[in-house]
């Protein structure tokens, strides 16, 4: 009632001054002022995601003959997808491997967002800059350094060669799931680091003094106060790690071997040799409905996890 | 990778800039991430041609003549495997010429990209060698030109470590099956060498090899093979880099890798399997829009020169489509890099693949990549 009051108020005034109708429009209605200012994002949004994506939906219940493509839908691709275990296989491995790859990170990210928020206390930039300096380099430069650190001839196999550790160097350490794993961990770090520390930072540190006061040790303060006051950072952290490294393809296909694959690899093989657009469409699709059915147990979880806590 | 090579062409200065992006195209990477079109302006800005090619086709001295004539090399867009390339150019991309094998020609054609090339413009012409360009598919239709220039020619085979390897009897496709060596065996990625390989080593007739029969033959040979592979890859620098290693003891390339191994004195061999190896004609084919289409031609007579060739064979190892440029080895050499003064002694002598329909080739990839994967 008081937001029309307002508004008819602030509406009078336009038309007093003689303002064109469409302030008066804007004055009006403050969703409309909302959108006007959204309206560049919504367009560039619109145009690079929804409607390719839309294409996309589509083009997921076509089939592929030779060059062509017929445009009688059906779901035969899904269908494939469902019926052939390549498909399931490589999507279940993929989730796996992120979800390694993303618990490795949030796990080794929490501290060193930790140590920034809470003990450090001048030229907390530097220090921010010196822990995101990797991230200044190309995504392909820090796999190509994980190939040369795990490589045959590598920094790790020459080391261990050199204190006569080992004979012969380790086959295992490129080429497999494990590198594929150390090496998205290492590559998106920042992306969880960063939310964690802003939600760190951004604790009242009169809270933790409260809490100390009322007896409560380092240990039960870190997981009674601590924790839970940064589990949104942590949240979005895991989520902006998880969505993109599910569909990663260069880090396997430049540090993965035959067994280390992933949905990503899969999808652009349909779109390059294979040949098979609507084929890689639908695997697309099944890949995103499948992150978001993970995001969604996961969110799940968590809110099972808090109201468990209290 | 070999890290002490890598520090090593660090300090010549000549860690290429070359290999690191060979890599990536092997692995799609540089296609996918990189938009056609900035390349499309600039193709058009300065007038050069644009050349759609293999990694390593992408250096001056095959380009000498155009270079002399236009002053600088023809702009470059770079493919992991033609297959790829083809994809890019049926979803828009223009450049003036392309880098097919023969076997290609039939269904590149389909799509109706392309012009024949009016061969009374190429001052090399005369000296091609004509059994390389001799072919109904090649020649039909074609206004009296031909579809695709040929320019280079070769084999793949298996690239062997004399000194690792352990060689019982002759030399044969079961080595890239030996289980002694699992682990330590590598493949190539692309369906277009692999399959046709495992054809031969299944023993498949290759004007069988359309058939269900063949299909299952072939797969049941590379599923065999699976276990024993370290990794499927397009990339020869990975490849050449695991053998000099002794990562690899074997690996299926063409011949620049024993070449450029040898050069490097890693004791290797390019095998000359007695079920004969893979032999191919590869060649360049024009758009249908290609924007400098006279620079396109003057880029095709460049490659088609005699120092073109000098260069394709000396230092690569393949074999180039002018005549003259055989006068300029001997025999010897020849034999060592696996050539020969008259090329149907090589390609016939091994197995050329034959055209198929798109369908085949969807088909051949998609159970590839099922097999690669573990399926």
């Amino acid at each position: 009632m008081a937001l029309t009051q307002s508004s008819d108020g602030l509406g009078a005034q336009g038309a007093r001054r003689g303002t064109p109708s469409s302030r008066r429009l804007f004055a009006r209605f403050e969703n409309l002022r909302g959108l006007a200012l959204l309206a560049p994002t919504l367009v560039i949004l619109g145009v690079t995601v929804v409607v390719p994506f839309a294409l996309m939906s589509a083009m997921s219940f076509w089939s592929q003959i030779g060059f062509d493509y017929t445009d009688d839908w059906s779901v035969g691709n899904y269908a494939t997808i469902l019926s052939e275990p390549l498909y399931t296989t490589l999507l279940l491995r993929s989730l796996g491997m992120a979800m390694a790859a993303t618990l490795l990170t949030v796990v080794l990210a929490y501290p060193m967002a930790y140590f920034l928020a809470f003990h450090v206390h001048r030229n907390k930039l530097v220090w921010l800059i010196i822990i995101t300096l990797p991230f200044w380099t190309s995504y392909l430069l820090r796999v190509f350094a994980w190939r040369v650190i795990l490589g045959y001839e590598g920094v790790i196999n020459s080391g261990l060669m050199e204190l006569g550790l080992i004979a012969e160097p380790l086959q295992a350490l490129l080429y497999s799931r494990t590198a594929v794993i150390i090496t998205l961990a290492h590559a998106w770090a920042a992306f969880a680091l960063l939310p964690i520390y802003v939600s760190l930072e951004k604790i009242d540190k009169s809270v933790l003094e409260a809490s100390a006061d009322l007896g409560e040790g380092p240990v039960m303060r870190f997981f009674r106060v601590i924790l839970p006051l940064s589990m949104p950072g942590v949240i979005a952290g895991t989520f902006l790690m998880f969505i993109p490294t599910v569909g990663d393809y260069v880090t396997p296909a430049l540090v993965g071997g035959p067994n280390a694959q992933m949905i990503g690899n899969l999808v652009q093989l349909q779109f390059g040799t294979v040949n098979n657009w609507p084929m890689g469409a639908a695997l697309a699709i099944t890949m995103i409905l499948a992150i978001t059915l993970v995001g969604l147990i996961f969110l799940g979880l968590m809110w099972a996890l808090r109201r468990w806590a209290r | 990778m070999n890290v002490n090579k890598m520090i090593r062409s660090a300090r010549q200065g000549r860690l290429s800039r070359r290999d690191f992006t060979r890599t990536l195209l092997a692995a799609g990477i540089v296609p996918v991430m990189s938009s056609p079109f900035p390349r499309r302006a600039m193709a058009s800005d300065n007038g050069h041609a644009t050349v759609f090619t293999w990694g390593g086709f992408d250096v001056p001295e095959l380009y000498q003549d155009y270079i002399d004539t236009h002053g600088d090399m023809p702009d470059f867009a770079i493919f992991g495997a033609p297959e790829d390339g083809l994809t890019r150019l049926r979803s828009g991309f223009v450049t003036d010429l392309i880098h097919p094998c023969m076997g290609d020609i039939p269904r590149w054609r389909s799509t109706g990209l392309f012009q024949p090339i009016d061969i009374s413009r190429l001052s090399n012409w005369p000296d091609v060698i004509p059994s390389l360009y001799d072919a109904p598919h090649n020649l039909e239709e074609a206004e009296g030109g031909v579809w695709q220039v040929p320019f280079d020619w070769g084999q793949t085979s298996i690239t062997y470590r004399t000194d690792l390897y352990d060689l019982e009897g002759e030399e044969s496709w079961d080595i890239l099956w030996d289980e002694r060596y699992a682990g330590r065996i590598g493949m190539l990625a692309t369906g277009d060498d692999a399959w046709w390989c495992a054809a031969i080593k299944a023993g498949v007739p290759f004007d069988e090899i359309h058939t269900d029969d063949a299909f299952e033959a072939i797969a049941a040979v590379l599923r065999e093979q699976r276990p024993l592979v370290r990794t499927y890859t397009d990339d020869t620098s990975s490849l050449n880099q695991a053998l000099a290693a002794g990562e690899m003891v074997a690996a299926m390339t063409w011949n620049s890798s024993a070449v450029e191994l040898t050069f490097e004195d890693v004791p290797v061999r390019f095998a000359q399997p007695k079920e004969g190896a893979l032999t191919w004609v590869c060649g360049f084919m024009l758009h249908k829009d290609a924007p400098s289409p006279d620079r396109a031609y003057d880029a095709l007579d460049a490659l088609l020169s005699v120092s073109a060739g000098e260069f394709l064979t000396g230092d690569y190892g393949y074999g180039h489509a002018n005549a003259r440029v055989l006068d300029l080895f001997d025999d010897e050499d020849l034999a060592a890099l696996t050539l020969s003064r008259d090329p149907m002694d090589i390609l016939d002598a091994g197995h050329r693949s034959i055209p198929q329909p798109p369908e085949w080739s969807s088909r051949m990839n998609t159970l590839y990549e099922q097999i690669k994967a573990g399926f």
